[in-house]
């Protein structure tokens, strides 16, 4: 296997990626909070402390200030550049053993 | 199937660390004897393909939406403990930089989606290959299925396990009874062909150039 062979499937999912945009429901299960006051009538206690605490730099796939497509194409860049570097550096990690 | 935080009682949490941290460990010695110059790059642009295959977010009928997560793939062509890690990386990413799926939850996300995954695609593979060149397309249908299922079953039980005196669920709060039909239908019938699908295209692409270069 070749990697020369898997970096053009890599960029044409990159460009395709807003595809993923067209729809802006939710996975099952992974609702916003919002969801159980509405369908339960009350947030579960557990759920409610843990939401605020968190603030992942683009959240959701979107970057602050910029439309929904320009953050998700950020967002998509952002993660294969950082896999793939984390990979480099576990292999030079390693490599040093 | 990337729960967020706070879907999970803190006992369902520790648990799924205690479990996963000697997983984790095992794999990683696995990984190590597997790295070379030829397979990390390997490594790195099929995770971040497990990465973009994620992104994309397919409507079902019932107002959810869900993907294909692309661990099959990685488990057909490196093994099965290679592919955990490397998706388990994934996932890691995906909770620190994007908010998708919790911190708390990151090792019950790595079980589901990495290590039960990688298993089932691994197996499945293994026991068609010999008999039918459509293997890949069902160990990704599989895959997913086998992930799906061990995700509604940690989801469901948070309610029967977690409530407080008058009975509200503390955590998630839907049971089995919901949790399995929900995630077994969309994923039965929409995700897992995709994922099938995914998995048979890329990895008949790889092996035809392979045989040509």
């Amino acid at each position: 296997m070749n990697v020369k062979k898997i970096w053009p499937i890599v960029v044409v999912m990159l460009a395709c990626v807003p595809l993923g945009l067209l729809t802006d429901a939710e996975a099952w299960g992974e609702w916003d909070v919002h969801y159980y006051a509405e369908k339960l009538g009350f947030i579960p206690e557990g759920m409610k402390h843990f939401r605020s605490t968190l603030h992942p730099l683009l959240p959701d796939y979107s970057a602050p200030g910029t439309g929904s497509v320009t953050g998700y194409y950020i967002s998509a860049v952002v993660g294969v550049v950082l896999i793939y570097f984390l990979w480099m550096m576990i292999g030079k990690i390693l490599a040093k053993k | 199937m990337h729960i967020p935080d706070g879907y999970l009682s803190p006992a369902t949490v520790a648990t799924s660390y205690a479990v996963m941290i000697p997983l984790w460990a095992y794999g990683f010695r696995k990984l190590k004897s597997f790295l070379d110059e030829k397979t990390i790059p390997l490594l790195g642009s099929l995770s971040a393909l497990s990465f973009l295959v994620m992104m994309f977010n397919i409507p079902v009928p019932g107002g959810t939406s869900g993907h294909a997560i692309g661990t099959a793939l990685l488990a057909i062509l490196f093994g099965p403990w290679v592919a955990f890690i490397a998706v388990s990386f994934v996932l890691l990413i995906q909770a620190l930089v994007f908010g998708d799926g919790g911190i708390s939850t990151w090792a019950v996300n790595a079980f589901d989606m990495a290590f039960i995954a990688a298993f089932a695609g691994y197996y499945a593979y293994n026991a068609l290959k010999e008999k039918t060149k459509y293997a890949p397309f069902v160990a990704g249908w599989f895959s997913i299925n086998v992930a799906a299922l061990s995700d509604a079953v940690v989801l469901g039980i948070q309610p029967w396990l977690f409530s407080d005196a008058t009975g509200k669920p503390l955590y998630f709060p839907f049971g089995p009874e919901v949790t399995i039909p929900a995630m077994m239908t969309a994923h039965l019938l929409i995700f897992g062909v995709i994922e099938g699908v995914f998995t048979q295209i890329v990895y008949t692409y790889l092996k035809k150039r392979e045989v040509q270069t």
